[in-house]
């Protein structure tokens, strides 16, 4: 096979989320491309936890719809999902959970029972160790050698000491063991040799905003936990002691945010993380970095709403939240990652930006993203991070008159020199009142103005450093989808799907939103014919953005708002259902 | 170098607060303070909660920030992690900081970071023009408690007590040299330290005034009182009505947020190098 998709679900609480990130690491080791997603609700125990993996040789963007092996941990699992099962596919069960027929499914089916309770108990391991055996069979019925997994299971468990080592590895290699004993000539899904040459990270889309915003220097952080940024906050409250940075639990995100800007004003980089609702709350301290042009970098990681909405769900609902957060009229960056690459890359864009312009940039991420196991190079996060504070003057710069205007308007493009707390003769006041240059307050008719139109004009500047959206695909095609952030994967895989059908697409794809680049933007749409809107919101955000700066109108929309990313097979069904 | 005096602070403002403020009495006593303990304009940072106490800002140079209704102490706590050798203090109203932002105030004693918190205490929102605030005593009339005041209020020394501040004390505007002398003590403190400033509010407050607290007033310490005993703390602290004690109530040494954090053991985080120097081994986890 060239790629195998694989499923493993079961009740919350039995490693099924690690399984997949495992069987991701083994097999990203061996030279495969791969990607796992997860889906739970949202509770501890209990429920039903899914995590999908797929393996392939070639480069791919995103899952696709077929099924081809199916690890089920309880019967609930089968029930859910067998109808998603190729033909000819595997499922892995315990008979002591349910004894399935070949009568039990619509299509043929391969059953492969394995006792894994049994497997478990023989070796005294704890009940939650079934997923570990079901890991070592996958790797056999993927025709792959032991030492493979082994290796990985070593390093996950390396914290917890030798004995839990030998014995994870020990039952694994039961389920390897059982499979090449009883299932001899089981080779339908041998995988096909890997053919990544280089060493790939296997890495979430939070871990990669964690690792871009250390490379970029980000020495602060305050962050309340929320679903879909959690795992920002392991990693980098794992690191603070090596990393030299401080990441605080704040009391709640209005917290978050101010203790943010005030370590920004006393010169470190520093950013917050959250979800709609987190920053909601945090919507008048924006409002705070934008009067007191602060840098500030927010990662908003996406899930339904509206209020706690569906917690570990994905969607797209907060850009147009984004855009227009905040009492008062001031300049923001609006930055969207598509995939690993850019959440790493635009992390540390954010700061360079953020320190540049004094404003706030967002990153705004999504559950999807956030939470999906990611395969990308490790060069692409070992390279040179140039970095760039701006205008944050040095001490000696400072004029020794006390003439330093920290809010100074003259400017050629609204950014004005910064001093930090303690210089001598930077002397200001970063004041959320109306204030002259160096911050004291006021309310005189002209500076008011000024004051405003120098901030204002930043977006002139920023404009100019704007990106362009990115075009993918086929020059004529009849077909151009216009997305922004992680539906880039689904849509790509789409347009593969779509090529095989003799449709030529491409996709315009924005990780850059605000300011809007409505030059370029207008360039590229203007002479389209059909344009299809791509968006997992329910009022097309993005259209009514292009709409908004282009007055282009794009009617043709493929939207979706029920937590779930698109699959490739949807976008190609629904695309064909308008023509 | 020209020695720090209480009129190194001073701008080219004048105070906008109504003649007879106990806020002039706070404001004079801070520059001696800072003057005393040789923090000139460029060696500490005020940070300004929004009311009539905030306005101070711009009668005193020293680098500062005024940032939200309630939430100076979480700027502060920012301010102090990314520059720990920074002395912070925090001018806050008991509207700012009981009210708006009393989760800030309770979060931020529980972790004792090396700030100073100076709440000017006049039981109104002064500059909203005279509503009651959380320290409003009970049947105290107010424009938004027009048949006297119901609710139990929040005493913001047990409140920082039972929180974990460190060093908790009240003063009086009316007493510049005894508040002087408070503020000295909160200021040098290692660790958070909440000074309520008993702080007559001549245009809103007609019941509090002047005299009425200096009939009540008694020092704490000219009573041998000895501020090393929470209960005993909380005795004084509750003390309120013919007899209000003023003075020290309680100090401990914690260690503070700053010290427990590992990255400031040396260097402010300001200074530090932006690069990381195992990117491999930061990367290795992923692999
Ligand atoms: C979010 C927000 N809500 C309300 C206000 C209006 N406001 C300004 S000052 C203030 C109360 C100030 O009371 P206090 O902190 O006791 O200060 P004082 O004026 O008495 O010194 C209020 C409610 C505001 N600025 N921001
Ligand atoms: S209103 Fe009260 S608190 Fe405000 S300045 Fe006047 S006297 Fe002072």
């Amino acid at each position: 096979m060239q790629s195998v998709t694989w499923k493993m679900g079961g009740e919350a609480g039995y490693g099924i989320m690690s399984s997949g990130t495992m069987l991701c690491r083994t097999f990203s080791r061996l030279g495969y491309h791969v990607l796992a997603t997860n889906e739970y609700p949202s509770l501890i125990r209990g429920g039903h936890n899914l995590i999908t993996v797929r393996i392939a040789t070639q480069e791919f963007a995103s899952l696709n719809k077929d099924v081809h092996i199916l690890v089920a941990l309880n019967k609930e699992t089968v029930d859910l999902h067998k109808e998603e099962l190729t033909k000819g596919a595997i499922l892995l069960f315990d008979p002591k959970d349910h004894t399935w027929q070949a009568t039990d499914f619509s299509k043929e089916m391969q059953l492969v029972a394995v006792p894994l309770a049994d497997i478990v108990s023989e070796h005294k391991g704890d009940p939650v160790m079934r997923n570990t055996v079901a890991l070592g069979a996958t790797v056999a019925l993927l025709g792959t050698d032991f030492s493979a997994i082994e290796s990985v299971i070593r390093d996950q468990f390396k914290r917890k000491g030798q004995e839990v080592i030998d014995n994870n590895i020990a039952i694994a290699k039961a389920g390897y063991d059982h499979i090449k004993t009883n299932f001899t000539n089981q080779s339908s899904m041998f995988l096909s040799k890997g053919e990544k040459k280089e060493p790939f990270l296997v890495i979430n889309g939070s871990e990669a905003v964690g690792v871009g915003a250390v490379r970029a220097g980000l020495k602060f952080a305050a962050i309340y936990p929320m679903t879909p940024i959690n795992s920002v906050i392991t990693f980098l409250a794992d690191h603070a002691k090596e990393l030299q940075l401080v990441y605080k639990q704040p009391e709640d995100e209005i917290a978050g945010i101010n203790m943010a800007i005030g370590a920004s004003i006393g010169g470190v980089r520093s950013m917050v993380a959250t979800s709609g609702g987190g920053f909601a709350l945090m919507v008048e301290g924006l409002s705070l970095a934008g009067i007191l042009e602060v840098p500030l970098v927010i990662d908003l990681g996406m899930r339904p709403g509206p209020a706690t909405g569906m917690p570990t769900w994905t969607g797209q609902g907060e850009l147009q939240f984004a855009i227009h957060a905040g009492h008062g009229e001031f300049p923001r960056i609006i930055l969207a990652p598509g995939d690993i690459q850019e959440a790493y890359s635009l992390t540390v864009d954010a700061f360079n930006l953020a320190d540049r312009y004094q404003v706030p940039v967002f990153i705004l991420t999504d559950k999807y993203l956030n939470e999906s196991q990611w395969c990308a190079p490790k060069s692409h996060f070992q390279k040179d991070v140039a970095t760039n504070r701006g205008k944050l003057v040095k001490e000696e710069e400072l004029a020794t008159d006390g003439s330093f205007g920290r809010y100074s308007l003259e400017t050629d493009d609204g950014v004005s020199s910064r001093s930090l707390p303690g210089m001598k003769n930077g002397f200001y006041i970063a004041n959320s009142y109306e204030h002259d240059e160096q911050g004291y307050t006021t309310e005189l008719a002209d500076l008011a103005a000024a004051m405003a139109q120098k901030r204002l004009s930043k977006l002139v500047a920023i404009q100019k450093v704007g990106g362009a959206p990115t075009v993918y695909g086929e020059r004529d095609s009849e077909i151009t989808f216009v997305a922004w952030g992680s539906t880039k994967g689904p849509i790509l895989e789409a347009m593969k799907l779509l090529g095989s059908k003799g449709k030529k697409s491409k996709l315009i794809h924005f990780t850059w939103l605000f300011p809007f680049p409505t030059e370029e933007v207008t360039k590229l749409l203007s002479p389209v014919t059909r344009l299809v809107d791509v968006e997992l919101n329910t009022t097309a955000q993005l259209a009514f953005l292009i709409r908004e700066h282009t007055g282009i109108s794009i009617t043709e929309k493929i939207l979706q708002c029920n937590g779930r990313m698109l699959y490739p097979e949807e976008i190609v069904e629904r695309i064909s259902k308008v023509t | 170098m020209p020695s720090i005096t209480a009129d190194s602070f001073k701008t080219s403002f004048l105070p906008t607060w109504c003649p007879g403020c106990g806020d002039f009495g706070i404001w004079m006593s801070l520059k001696n303070a800072l003057a005393n303990l040789g923090i000139g304009s460029d060696d500490g940072f005020l940070v300004y909660g929004i009311g009539c106490h905030g306005n101070m800002q711009d009668w005193m140079k020293i680098y500062g920030a005024r940032g939200l209704h309630g939430r100076a102490l979480p700027v502060a706590q920012g301010i102090k992690l990314a520059n720990h050798k920074l002395p912070v203090i925090c001018i806050t109203g008991d509207g700012d900081c009981l009210g708006e932002g009393g989760n800030h105030l309770i979060h931020a004693a529980k972790r004792n970071p090396d700030i100073t918190v100076i709440i000017h205490d006049n039981q109104v929102y002064g500059l909203t023009t005279g509503q009651a605030s959380p320290t409003a005593q009970p049947g105290f009339k107010t424009k938004s408690t027009p048949t006297g005041a119901t609710d139990t209020p929040i005493n913001p020394l047990t409140l920082g007590l039972t929180a974990g501040a460190t060093f908790i004390a009240r003063g009086f505007a009316g007493d510049t040299p005894g508040l002087t002398d408070l503020m000295q003590r909160a200021i040098s403190h290692k660790g958070f330290s909440v000074l309520d400033v008993l702080q007559p509010c001549v245009t809103f407050d007609k019941v509090h005034t002047y005299g009425w607290y200096r009939q009540r007033l008694y020092q704490l310490d000219k009573e041998g009182y000895v501020p090393d005993n929470k209960i005993k703390a909380f005795e004084k602290a509750l003390e309120w009505g013919d007899k209000i004690p003023i003075g020290i109530f309680y100090k401990e040494d914690r260690p503070t947020s700053e010290e427990v954090e590992p990255a400031l053991t040396g260097a402010p985080l300001k200074d530090l190098p932006l690069t990381v120097s195992n990117i491999d081994g930061l990367l290795s986890e992923f692999i």
